[in-house]
């Protein structure tokens, strides 16, 4: 079974379906005897592809809880697309897909048969559900192992049945927990371009994971919790800083450019097959432009390296700490 | 459909939002008693697990198959019409449909809580009430059905082998009322029985054994408090009510017979017929507690 490309730049992204935010939680905690889940937590993000990201015990589980109707604040308030949970949570799970980290399907029916139903259950008519279990597996690439029993599929099989069961309703939103988890690179890379293709679809995506890799690659905002706490908000892309340096594709050329360029005063490094170039101002991207003109290397690639959402994670945690 | 993106063809088949009618907490729930009744009966499973529940619809309608099948002979002899059976025991072999709780009501409550099935459920418009009664009603239903329609073919063949069907059915007009609720008291209470003792563990055979023992256990307490005396004409003692297995037949005696029956522990007790109507309801109620408790949960 083929799988789709793991590059999502030519994605759009997300049409907002209106105005509102997606989520907003004001001063929310949550409190269990002894242990603090989420301690004060106000944050509002727009609809799109956004990024819970944490440590484990971070509180994202909670956060799903609380954000299902499955678990009451301590304090504070959660609405989802404009709807109080505390007030109408039948009303927010009727928007919402929710797609566990945890093994959760019935292993002895066919995934088909458990899509159908969860279709039901989401509400949608007998015959519809049916239909729609029928389109969703076969979106997640499951069409032709839709009549098997869900105990012979693989770790990458079951996760695409539980996005299935949490895409049959036709959410508004969907939480996914730790999407890619258990899965190999492959699957991974499979998971995630599905992931990322739902937004295209109009249907906002809030992934918990620990794994920063994976909200780099597929969300278009990101919130960042450790310890029930708010460690920072906002778009990734203007999370991700600029580091000064600059990657340069020469092909099997690199260590004839990083020569040519100890030439002229800048530091270079070659790192996996590409050479990694310290840069300060226009000045020095004029000489590295000029030096490789002048050695007749060929320019495959010239991207400014940005900081990664690890780096950015562990410099907001040291800040609050 | 392929876009020719560098994505592949495998999903990118697009995606429509379903734009019909949309049903609420009543239709979650309604969709999730039609699961239940399709897991209990083996539908869209192996045929293996078709074979007890139609076996044993099969087993209690044999009586009444019986019953009409001598009817039917004997028509036309000069004798006394021949019963077998009479609706009121019917009532009392439908109690061996205890055996089919006992293997379906852990069936359709302990693997949702063994594969984690619940929380799916219960990120949709569902609640936990709504999960307990779609449970109940998905059983009540099947025991109900099982034991109603062996004596609707029992009284409709009687009607059929008597010398006047409309005489029989003036004769016998109490019964469409006896037996639909003799019939609906003991499925209800081994339906809320059986699930309750299925909602306490998440193993199958450990619960289908807990609801066997349970019942076996106290109907052999009860024998040992009430004593060996066969005839209990009249001296019949409150200690039967503990036997939780004949608590919906006394109830189906009173029903039909207005008293406990000839030869029953309730016999000569005073008030028999109430106290043993305040056990049932009392389990009934003890037992939908333990139910709901087991799924208030998902709301804390």
């Amino acid at each position: 079974m083929g799988g789709p490309s793991s590059d999502l730049s030519c994605l759009p992204p997300v049409d907002p379906l209106d105005d509102g935010p997606l989520l907003r939680v004001d001063r929310l905690t949550k409190r269990y005897s002894a242990v603090t889940a989420l301690d004060d937590l106000s944050v509002e993000v727009p609809r799109g592809r956004i990024g819970l990201v944490g440590a484990n015990g971070a509180g994202k589980t909670t956060t799903f809880r609380l954000l299902l109707g499955l678990a009451h604040p301590t304090e504070g308030s959660v609405e989802v697309c404009g709807i109080d949970v505390a007030a109408d949570p039948i009303g927010v799970r009727s928007r919402l897909g929710y797609m566990p980290e945890h093994d959760c399907l019935p292993l002895d029916q066919t995934a088909a048969d458990v899509v159908a139903t969860f279709g039901e259950l989401s509400g949608l008519p007998a015959r519809a559900a049916r239909q729609r279990a029928s389109d969703i597996l076969d979106l997640v690439g499951l069409d032709e192992a839709r009549f098997r029993p869900i105990s012979g599929f693989s770790t990458g099989m079951r996760q695409r049945t539980k996005l299935a069961q949490a895409l049959v309703g036709d959410p508004e939103l969907v939480l996914l927990d730790e999407p890619t988890a258990g899965l190999d690179p492959l699957g991974r890379e499979e998971m995630l371009a599905l992931v990322g293709r739902l937004g295209t679809f109009g249907i906002s995506v809030l992934m918990a994971t620990h794994l920063l890799d994976d909200v780099q690659q597929v969300c278009d905002h990101v919130v960042m919790i450790d310890a029930g706490r708010l460690v920072v908000s906002g778009p990734t892309d203007s999370l991700l800083e600029r580091t000064g340096v600059v990657t340069v594709d020469v092909g099997t050329e690199g260590d004839k450019l990083v020569r040519g360029l100890a030439d002229v005063a800048l530091a270079a490094t070659t790192n996996d097959g590409v050479v990694d170039v310290t840069v300060n101002g226009d000045h020095d991207l004029d000489l590295l432009r000029d030096t490789i003109a002048e050695l007749g290397l060929p320019l495959y690639r010239l991207t400014s390296r940005l900081t990664s959402l690890d780096e950015v994670f562990l410099r907001h945690a040291a800040e609050q700490t | 459909m392929s876009t020719g993106s560098s994505l592949g063809a495998v999903y990118d088949r697009g995606y429509r939002p379903y734009e019909g009618a949309r049903g609420g907490r009543e239709a979650a729930t309604f969709a999730l008693y039609k699961a239940s009744i399709r897991r209990a009966l083996g539908l869209r499973r192996s045929w293996r697990q078709k074979v007890a529940p139609f076996v044993l619809l099969g087993i209690a309608t044999i009586p009444a198959i019986v019953n009409v099948g001598v009817g039917y002979v004997t028509r036309n002899e000069a004798i006394d019409r021949v019963e077998i059976i009479t609706y009121h025991e019917y009532v009392g072999v439908s109690s061996t449909l205890l055996l089919f709780v006992a293997l379906v009501a852990p069936d359709v409550l302990c693997p949702d809580r063994r594969q984690h099935v619940l929380p799916l459920m219960f990120a949709r418009p569902l609640t936990g009430i709504d999960y307990v009664l779609a449970k109940v009603g998905a059983i009540f239903t099947i025991l109900f059905a099982f034991s109603f329609l062996p004596q609707v073919v029992l009284f409709v063949g009687n009607m059929l082998v008597s010398d006047s069907a409309l005489d029989y059915v003036q004769d016998n007009l109490d019964v469409l009322w006896k037996v639909p609720l003799a019939v609906a008291l003991l499925a209800l209470f081994y339906t809320v029985v059986g699930l309750a003792v299925a909602s306490l563990t998440e193993r199958r055979i450990v619960a289908g054994a807990a609801i066997i023992g349970l019942l076996l256990v106290t109907s052999i307490t009860a024998g040992v408090l009430v004593g060996d005396d066969t005839g209990f004409d009249d001296d019949g003692s409150p200690a039967a009510l503990i036997n939780v297995l004949a608590l919906p037949l006394y109830l189906r005696d009173i029903i039909f017979l207005g008293e406990p029956e000839s030869g029953s522990p309730l016999r000569g007790v005073e008030y028999g017929g109430l106290l043993a109507a305040l056990a049932y309801a009392v389990v009934v109620v003890v037992a939908g507690a333990v139910l709901v408790s087991r799924y208030r949960w998902v709301e804390k």
